[in-house]
Order: C-alpha cells, then structure tokens, then sequence
C-alpha cells in the first residue's frame, strides 16, 4: 500500500501551484485562449428562417476576425444554440455556455426581446456578460436597467421617430400606425403617437391584428375607412405586412405603406413580389443600415461581400447578405471595438470593464454599415434612414438622409 | 418463491414506500436533491430548478387527468395565474406594510388560491362534458387567461405584453436571491408537493377522484357528488399548478405572458403521459424525461457533430425529431409509461433471482 507523504516541501509547492492557477487574473485565464461569444438562434420553431438567415453571419464574423489575428491577439470562437424562440431556452443555453466555458465567455447574441428581459435582472457578479440581440426593444436601451445590453441601431421609437419625421417632411398630414399584437408590435405605439401630435401629423387610426393570419380583408377595411396619407407597419417579420399592402392596392387606396428594420428584408418583398405581383412597389421603411449590395464607401461590407460569395457559394446568400445577418455584424462589430479598447486599457473583459469601453465609442467609423460616423448612447445607436422597394429592380434605394436621433 | 411482499402488520400496509429499494431509491433521490446545491454547478441548478418546478404543476395535472380522469389541456394557464398572483400579491403586502419575511407565507397560499378558485370556474364544463370535448374547453381557458394578462386594462398590475419584474422572496429574513437558494425552496416545495398528494389518495376525496374516474354514472349512484368531486379536482388541480407558477416568479427574474402559452399545456400533458398517469411517481420520471432528454441530446450531438454554427444548424431540426420519436415510442411501447418501466425493474430486484418481469 502506498503511503502519501505530506512534506512541508510537497505542501508549499502545492500551495504555490494553487496560488498561481487560482490567483491568476480571471482575463489572463481567458486571454490564454479564445474568447468565446455565445448565441441562441431560433433555427427551429415560428422564427426559424430569421435565426437560419443569421446564422452564417457569424462564422463568417469568426473567418474575418480571426483572419485579421482576432481580437488583440486572442482568436474567437461562436458557440451557437437553437432556442426555438423560447425564452427559457436560450436562457438555458445561456447558464449551459457560462458553466461549461466560464471565463472564456466575453458576450452573448441573444434571440429576442423575451430572452433579453429575462436574463437581463440575472446579469450580476460571475453571472454577467456584455450581450446583444435581435431586439430593438425600447425598454432594452437603458443603461441604467440594463447595463450590459446594447443594441447596434435605433429602438422601435426611434424607428417610427425617423418614420414620422420624414412623413412630415413628405408633407403628409394623417397616418395609420397597424401593428401586431404582441410586445414587439406595440412597442413604439404609444411614444409614435406623441412624436405625430408633435409633428402635426393626426394619427388617424391605430389597429392591432395577430401577427399571423391576421384577418386581412377586415383590416384593410379599416385602413381604408380611415384613408390615411401613410401607414406604418409594425411588429411583423415574414408575413402580414406583404397581405395588407396587397389587400389595400387591391382595394384601390392611394395610402403609402411603411415599415421597420424586421419588415424590410429585401428577401421576403423579392418573395412577395415574384409569387404575387408587384404590389410592393413603393413600399418605404427605417433601415438603419445599409443593404450589402451598397457597398460602396463601405469596406466592411465589401469585405463580407467577398467572404460571403466564397463561403457561401451555391447558396441564395451567395451574392446578396440578408439585413438580419448585417445586424449581426454591426452588433459584433461594435462589440469588437469595445474589446479591442477594453485590452488596450489592461482590463479583465468583464461585463463592467466591457460596458465601460462600450460607452466611449463615440464618433466611429464602423466600416460603412451606416452612412455615418456613429456614437453608442444609452447602449443604442440611434441612426437610421429611409428606403424604398422598387419591384422592377427589386432593390431598396434610399430616400432620405441618414437620421440620428 | 417470493410473489408478493409480506406485510405482516396494519403499518407495513399503511406504508407509502413498501420495500426497501423504493426506500433506498427516494430517499436517495431526496439526499441528491439535498447536495445538489453544495456541489452542482450553475447550469445544473438551473435544470434542477425546472424539473422541481414542472414536478409540481405535473403532480397538479395528474390529480385532475390521471386520478379523476378529467383531461385538460390548459393547465398552464393556472402556472400563470400563480406566477402572476405571487408577485402581485407581494406587491400588494410590501404596500399594505406587512414584512418581507413573512410575505411568502401569504403570497404562496394567496396565489394558489386564486387558482384554486379560477380552477372552479374553468371546471364548471367538466360537469357537462367530457374527453376531447373537455380538452378543448379548457384549452379556451389557456388563450383566455393569456387574453386578460396581455390586456392593456389589467396592463398596471400584469404588466401587459411586457411581463412583471418578480421579487425575491425573504423567508424570515432570508432573502433568496440566488438560484441556489430558490432551488432548496423549489426542491423542498416539490417533495412536499408528491408526498400530500401521494396521501391524498389514501382518503375518501382521493378515492372518490379514483370511482369518478372509473365511471363516474357508477360513482354517482354510490353517493358521490360529481358536482362536488369534480370542482375539488380541478381546484386542487390548479391549486398545485399555482404552486408551480409561484416557484417559477420566484426563480425566473421575470414572468413573461408567452412562458405560459399552450406549448407549456401541451409539456405537461406529455410529461404525464410519459411518466404515468394515475401514478405517484409519474410525473417525477416524465418530467424527468421531458426536461433532461433535450438537454441530454444538446450535449450528446455537440459532442458528436461539434459546437460550430453549421453544426447548431444540422443538430436543432434533429433534436425536435429525435425528442419526437422519443414521445412517440414512449406512447408506443409502454403506454403506461415511465412507472410502469420503474415497477418492472423494482419487482426483479426484489425477487431476484426467483422471478423477473
């Protein structure tokens, strides 16, 4: 039988070999090897082909940046998850990423508003990671509730504010705000309505359907009994918003139709337009950033442009990025930034030391996703314009200036 | 040869574990819920945490579907009621000056007993109807209670489409802040849960559950009231579902109106089909089943096919259809589900090596 010898010797050198491992920096632990961003995706369940059009975007994020020598010389790696659109799921993927990889984990993508609240009020001590989402959800972009959350563009408010605004400008005197009936389509409604008394513009009708198989014909009925000069449309992805403009040019009305970052994927009115016709035609909407076929005086979209025609050959997102993908990049991007300037500083990549770093991107040039140099204020960048679908050339081309508000 | 177990005296009968393997098998599983805490880390908490709670809303449903017979498929409806009335009833107490450490001894109570009593009123059709027809009245139940959560004139006390930040409860001045605290509270609640209802089988309203089961023109004609039983059922029911609701506001950081949609009726209804109905420990095994087979096939298929974006793309679809199969073969080759496998499996070993099966 072995005897285990306990020498002073064994004991200080065991000391000493646990005083290193424990006591060493938690961001020397993981900059030894990889930073790890986390992502639930819904690539199953109602929101299936958003979460499987978002997907590429990051390994194409992680090609690119590991290429340039990643992130001050520590590579990244995704680690990615289906959530099926299930809050509690992507917060379990969350908990599972955290246990298994601890340090490792710098920031989360996370796949909804629901998700975004619910684990926002568990984001304390070792549990806290920087995160961004999908969400453009107003409440999110608070640093004070949530100070490890940003999001790479404008709240649903400031959406409908860039909307109005520039329905002001166009001279139109009434709008119609239709929304679906959950959280996301109300979001902006109420602060809409101000923002139109403020403006002058009356708000002539506010209807809520489901945000699928919404009852068209009864809807359109509606609009048209109003008859506004616009009519915003939000809270949808996929499907509805195509229904309604169809249903109201069917019934003749003149009123023009307006939409927000989730119902302006090129992919879905090209869809609309080759199965249905051309109705779509006109159609505008708050883009807050570029489409990935405007690449000019954008190098970052250039560069995925490339990347995305090798990676993703054969593939319908071979010649033409998805803007749920380009939101992606856009968050990742500024999540890089803060990074980068967070290991500049000598800083552990906490969620403190990260939010830290995040609020001084001021007046960057992000690499051309906005027309603009852009600045992270309330944990938002609150820059968009206005687009518009022309079914002929079946592209989106701007038609106002980029807006900061 | 052993054919049966020998009680020799009126407690060896009365017994609720009655050999010693079931003996060493639950209080097994209760010193593992009791360690858990001490070595698990906090994504297993996390798993622990949802399994205690579903434990208790299947133990609910399976008083009303497996011992009373009574189908329903909007139970989840009455977790939501007892997540929401948890957090506005301490809302309420913090406002009428009652101290937080003795909050949770009103608001639990409280809250199940608003189900309870919104039980009786989605029961009333089981008193005219039944089977499918049941199943699709309580299924309204479900989209109603949802409806008036979202509701933007209740909006100031549900919080509308955007869901109620929760409290910590404080138990005395214990305020349990972290999972692992409101994980003793789930896990403790969630045997108690098993164990009361386990006994309420043993008295006259379980065994009139049981006769309204087995053909309840029968149990009418030998005195039992179908009108009285039945509302019990479901209150009891939804009482235990309450339960659940308020451990999940205690657990979750937020209550949001879709955690209680159909898909959480539909989880439950599986898990005690899974599990057994009309058993004690079915809903335990199908819980078990239901929550742990998704996490289990996460971690297996990474392991297999890698953690890379197109990896998560190929595993997601082949999880759902995997979980899928799973369901269906459950149904297929042990209808009687998970008790049913345990039972066979406890017998041999208690008569082994006389007699298997």
């Amino acid at each position: 039988m072995t005897k285990f010898n306990m020498t002073r010797r064994s004991v200080l050198a065991g000391a000493a070999a646990g005083t290193a491992t424990l006591g060493m920096p938690a961001y020397l632990r993981a900059m030894s090897g990889e930073f790890i961003i986390g992502a639930s995706l819904p690539l199953t369940g109602p929101f299936a082909t958003a979460g499987q059009l978002i997907a590429p975007a990051f390994s194409l994020y992680e090609k690119i940046i590991n290429d340039e020598g990643g992130i001050a010389g520590t590579k990244i790696k995704f680690s990615t998850e289906d959530s099926g659109y299930v809050p509690q799921n992507a917060l379990a993927n969350y908990q599972r990423l955290l246990a298994s990889e601890g340090d490792k984990v710098v920031a989360y993508y996370g796949d909804s508003t629901g998700f975004m609240k619910l684990v926002g009020p568990e984001l304390k001590g070792d549990q806290a990671r920087m995160m961004t989402s999908t969400s453009f959800a107003t409440e999110l972009a608070n640093p004070e509730t949530h100070p490890y959350q940003f999001m790479s563009g404008p709240t649903y408010e400031d959406q409908f504010n860039i909307l109005l605004q520039d329905i002001a400008a166009k001279g139109g005197k009434t709008v119609a705000f239709v929304h679906s009936n959950t959280e996301f389509g109300t979001d902006p409604i109420k602060a809409g309505q101000a923002k139109a008394a403020e403006l002058g513009l009356e708000v002539v009708l506010v209807e809520s359907t489901k945000p699928q198989g919404a009852d068209i014909p009864t809807h359109v009925t509606k609009i048209a009994q109003a008859n506004p000069d616009y009519c915003i449309l939000q809270g949808y992805v996929t499907g509805v918003w195509p229904q309604l403009i169809g249903g109201a040019r069917q019934f003749g009305l003149a009123t023009k139709f307006m939409g927000t970052f989730w119902g302006m994927e090129k992919l879905i009115a090209d869809r609309v337009t080759a199965e249905a016709g051309p109705f779509l035609e006109g159609y505008q909407g708050v883009m807050p950033y570029r489409y990935s076929y405007d690449t000019e005086n954008a190098p970052r979209l250039q560069q995925i442009a490339a990347i995305s025609k090798v990676a993703l050959a054969g593939t319908p997102l071979e010649n033409y990025f998805p803007t749920w993908g380009i939101q992606a990049f856009a968050s990742l991007d500024i999540l890089t930034i803060a990074l980068r300037r967070n290991a500049e500083m000598g800083k552990a990549p906490t969620a403190d030391n990260l939010a830290a770093a995040l609020a001084t991107i001021k007046d960057v040039d992000l690499g051309g996703y906005f027309g603009t140099n852009i600045s992270v204020e309330n944990n938002k960048v609150g820059t968009g314009r206005v687009y518009q679908y022309s079914a002929e050339s079946r592209l989106f081309t701007p038609t106002s200036d980029w807006l900061t508000v | 040869m052993i054919n049966g177990n020998l009680k020799a005296t009126y407690a060896a009968d009365e017994k609720i574990v009655d050999n010693r393997y079931k003996f060493s098998f639950v209080w097994g599983l209760a010193v593992l819920a009791a360690l858990l805490p001490i070595f698990a880390n906090d994504y297993v908490i996390l798993v622990a945490c949802q399994v205690g709670i579903m434990v208790v809303a299947v133990v609910g449903l399976n008083v009303l579907t497996g011992y009373t017979g009574l189908m329903s498929l909007g139970h989840a409806a009455f977790v939501a009621i007892g997540a929401y009335g948890v957090t506005i009833l301490h809302h309420a107490a913090t406002a009428l000056s009652i101290p937080e450490g003795i909050q949770p001894f009103l608001t639990i109570p409280g809250a199940m007993a608003l189900a309870a009593v919104i039980g009786l009123v989605v029961g009333l059709p089981s008193l005219r109807v039944k089977g499918v027809y049941l199943a699709v009245a309580t299924l309204s139940a479900n989209f109603i209670i949802i409806f008036l959560i979202e509701l933007d004139a209740l909006a100031p006390w549900t919080g509308g489409k955007t869901g109620l930040t929760t409290v910590d409860p404080s138990i005395f001045g214990w305020v349990l802040d972290t999972q692992r605290e409101v994980f003793i509270l789930i896990a403790v609640m969630a045997f108690a849960t098993v164990l009361l209802v386990q006994n309420l089988f043993r008295t006259r309203v379980g065994r009139a559950f049981i006769a309204i089961r087995e053909r309840d023109y029968s149990a009418e004609i030998l005195g039992i009231s179908l009108l009285r039983y039945k509302l019990t059922s479901f209150a009891i029911s939804a009482a235990c579902c309450g339960l659940a609701g308020a451990l999940m506001a205690y657990f979750y950081a937020r209550v949001l109106p879709e955690q209680f949609e159909l898909l959480l009726s539909l989880q439950l209804v599986a898990a005690l089909i899974v599990g057994g109905m009309g058993r004690t420990m079915g809903p335990v095994f199908g819980v078990l089943v239901i929550v742990l087979s998704p996490e289990l096939l996460k971690v297996i298929l990474s392991a297999i096919a890698g953690d890379s974006i197109e990896a998560a793309q190929f595993r997601a679809p082949l999880q759902e259809i995997i979980f899928g199969l799973l369901i269906i073969g459950f149904i297929m080759f042990e209808p009687l589900g998970m008790t049913q496998i345990s039972d066979r499996v406890f017998r041999a070993i208690n008569r082994w090596p006389f007699a298997r099966g």
